[in-house]
């Protein structure tokens, strides 16, 4: 039986267009009456920054396993750097990175141990190996650090430690699953700029994240909800395309008190925080400005400041979530 | 299957043990404390029971017999009382285990051919200590019977029925010449289930499990490479047990070493899948370790490795039957004590080598199959 829906699995297996690194096909994982990810298809380029973005248990980690090939889809297919991941698991695992948010490393091994043992499963030779685990400890920032136990490291470098794993072989395509949660800002940053510097030699980078302020750091997003992509093309198109609402930033004394009234002020859409300010979405409504300030007058919070921003890419992903949830919710 | 990568997954599985601070008192301490606590404490023999002596006839015979009892060194005399009435004050202090009666006019009665009793009062609130010291207490009178009769010129060659048990295989019946060998199945059994699974629900737990899983590392391989090391180390231990207990308790060998290795690797491989299947049920470290108790248990209770199965109510020995253990058990101490080869001990190994097919079998396809999903 699993033959079967094997063979209708394999029947597309179109060539890889040139300059495609991951081409999904109805791509679904179902585990028992759940369905984790349902039928999602869209392509990544080579090169590519790709951002991957969902709420938690969205099925972003179940998708990204289904593409290293370590879970078998349900139904559907992928083909990554032109290769079947369900049938050619094995060479895909040779030829792509995976860093996970629990950077995974060998704690109780240290740095020097964690680099050899991944270099020897990924068959590195010894003048290879050589070159990269220099090229790592330099990237890294772990130059005199070689015998430290991973444990002992700051997370920053933890997480450096654990891409430089993740890419000792030279990978073409590398999937980062919340790559910087727990990470100090400024580490993020410094780790950003590492990942710029991967995609420049033209590695492509398939991330998961949930700071949005990085998803505007990727060539092009996808948003998944529930298992369904909702929306996806570049962070601009994103902007543009799916979201015609106005956005207004405002700024009160009393945000929670202001926050909870506007929730359920006819008027607005949707209310939320951005760091101390308020995020409020008017609708596509003309006159929204005058509208707001009534809606904040009733909320107690009168001449409060009120300006209109352009949408960001948060904006963009609460108005999807929320209108995700509205829907469904009908349904 | 690539042999670099296994060795890879050895080398790192190796270094990691090492380092675990909890681990390594979990394979070094864990068998030495079980050694001392069954060599020492649990297997000890009942010697040097305390005994109080009411010595009625204050003769040459009564202190004869008297002096049979402290030489045995099983009684150790702790008092001599005057009366009967005063050997319960005693026991009920718990100062004495065993009164030894010598009536008034003894040794009279013996010169004159009468039938003497010898009344032997034995505290039955501990009801092992009392068997044991009411079958010592007997043999010591009739050894005494013998050789008054044989320096009489008596008895023995005369006519009547003299039982004489002869114990086989362990004339010395030393609990420690069964306990050591119940004892390697046993560090065998702790080690590579309970450790096997800490270190497989350790890797779960620190997400590396998932990582090894994206490189080109295949199931097959990874269940080499974390399997191999843990059977390493259970023969080390299984070894030094058996060393120890040759060596040091003096556990004497007299069956094959290849009925003993074959038993041993057989059970081993049940251990196995019985680790694996701990792992796959648990989420933590501590469940791990909660589960291997609760299977630990009625293991070494209905196994037969403290209480004889023969001794048990007749509704539980078939539970007996589920517990690998038992078979193990019977050909470690036969081989070991008597020399009781395959001829004798086949139905233990097939018995084992079913468990070995079944549960080794069943814990790593259902182990590569949780990894699968």
């Amino acid at each position: 039986m699993a033959l079967i829906t094997r063979k209708h699995i394999l029947k597309p297996p179109a060539p890889a267009a040139p300059g495609v690194a991951i081409s999904v096909q109805s791509l679904t994982k179902r585990f028992g009456d759940f369905t984790a990810v349902g039928g999602v298809s869209f392509e990544v380029g080579t090169g590519e920054i790709f951002g991957f973005l969902g709420p938690n248990g969205s099925g972003k980690t179940t998708t990204i396993r289904m593409l290293c090939g370590t879970i078998a889809p349900s139904s559907g297919g992928a083909r990554v750097l032109g290769l079947d991941v369900a049938a050619e698991a094995e060479a895909v695992r040779a030829r792509i990175g995976y860093m996970s948010q629990k950077f995974s490393l060998f704690e109780d091994l240290t740095v020097d141990e964690n680099l050899r043992f991944y270099g020897g499963v990924y068959g590195l030779d010894g003048s290879r190996f050589t070159a990269r685990r220099a090229h790592i400890l330099k990237m890294a920032d772990l130059i005199g650090r070689e015998n430290e136990l991973t444990e002992n490291l700051s997370v920053g470098w933890k997480q450096r430690l654990a891409l430089g794993c993740a890419t000792i072989h030279e990978p073409e395509l590398v999937f980062l699953d919340e790559p910087t949660s727990g990470v100090d800002p400024l580490a993020r940053k410094d780790f950003w700029e590492l990942l710029y510097e991967l995609a420049a030699s033209g590695v492509t980078l398939f991330v998961t994240t949930h700071y949005m302020d990085e998803a505007a750091n990727c060539s092009r997003l996808a948003f998944i909800y529930r298992g369904d992509i909702v929306a996806i093309g570049t962070p601009d198109e994103l902007r543009s395309r799916e979201m015609r609402d106005r956005i207004f930033e405002v700024e009160v004394a009393d945000t929670e008190a202001v926050l909870a009234a506007l929730e359920n002020d006819a008027d607005v859409r949707e209310v939320y925080m951005s760091g101390a300010l308020l995020h409020v979405n008017m609708g596509e409504a003309d006159g929204a400005a005058a509208l707001l300030d009534v809606a904040l007058a009733r909320a107690g919070a009168a001449g409060a400041h009120a300006s209109r921003v352009e949408p960001s890419i948060e904006d963009v992903f609460v108005h999807l979530v929320t209108r995700e949830q509205r829907e469904r919710s009908v349904i | 299957m690539n042999p670099r990568r296994i060795r890879l997954l050895m080398w790192k599985e190796v270094l990691q043990l090492l380092r675990d601070k909890m681990m390594l008192p979990l394979i070094f301490v864990m068998p030495v404390m079980q050694l001392v606590m069954f060599g020492y404490v649990v297997g000890a023999d009942v010697t040097n029971l305390r005994t109080v002596i009411v010595d009625q006839d204050h003769t040459a015979t009564s202190r004869a017999i008297t002096e049979a009892f402290s030489s045995s060194g099983y009684f150790r005399i702790v008092d001599r009382l005057d009366s009967e009435g005063a050997i319960r004050p005693v026991m009920d202090a718990g100062d004495a285990a065993v009164a030894v009666l010598l009536p008034p006019g003894m040794e009279r009665d013996l010169a004159g051919g009468e039938k003497v009793a010898l009344e032997i009062v034995v505290d039955g609130s501990d009801s092992k200590t009392a068997s044991v010291a009411s079958g010592y207490a007997a043999q010591v009178v009739a050894s005494f019977e013998r050789e008054r009769l044989t320096a009489l010129g008596a008895m023995p060659d005369g006519p009547g029925i003299d039982a004489r048990v002869r114990v086989l295989f362990n004339p010395a019946l030393r609990s420690v010449n069964a306990m050591i060998p119940g004892l390697v199945t046993m560090v065998l059994m702790l080690s590579v289930s309970s450790i096997m699974s800490q270190a497989v629900v350790r890797e779960r737990e620190r997400g590396t499990l998932e990582q090894l899983f994206v490189t080109p590392i295949g199931r097959a391989e990874y269940v080499i490479g974390k399997v191999v090391p843990y059977v390493g180390i259970a023969i080390i231990q299984t070894l030094s047990v058996m060393m120890v207990g040759v060596f040091w308790f003096r556990v004497p060998f007299y069956g094959s070493v290849w009925v003993m290795t074959l038993g041993l690797l057989l059970f081993m491989l049940a251990g196995i899948g019985q680790g694996l299947i701990i792992s796959m049920i648990s989420h933590t470290r501590h469940q791990a370790q909660q589960t291997t108790m609760f299977i630990l248990i009625p293991t070494m209770v209905l196994s037969g490795f403290i209480f004889p199965i023969e001794s048990m109510p007749a509704s539980i020995v078939p539970l007996t039957y589920l517990i690998p253990m038992r078979y193990i058990l019977v050909i470690a101490r036969s081989n070991a004590m008597k020399g009781a080869g395959f001829e004798a001990l086949w139905p233990q190994f097939v018995a084992m080598a079913a468990f070995a097919v079944v549960m080794f079998g069943f814990g790593v396809s259902r182990f590569r199959k949780q990894l699968a999903d």
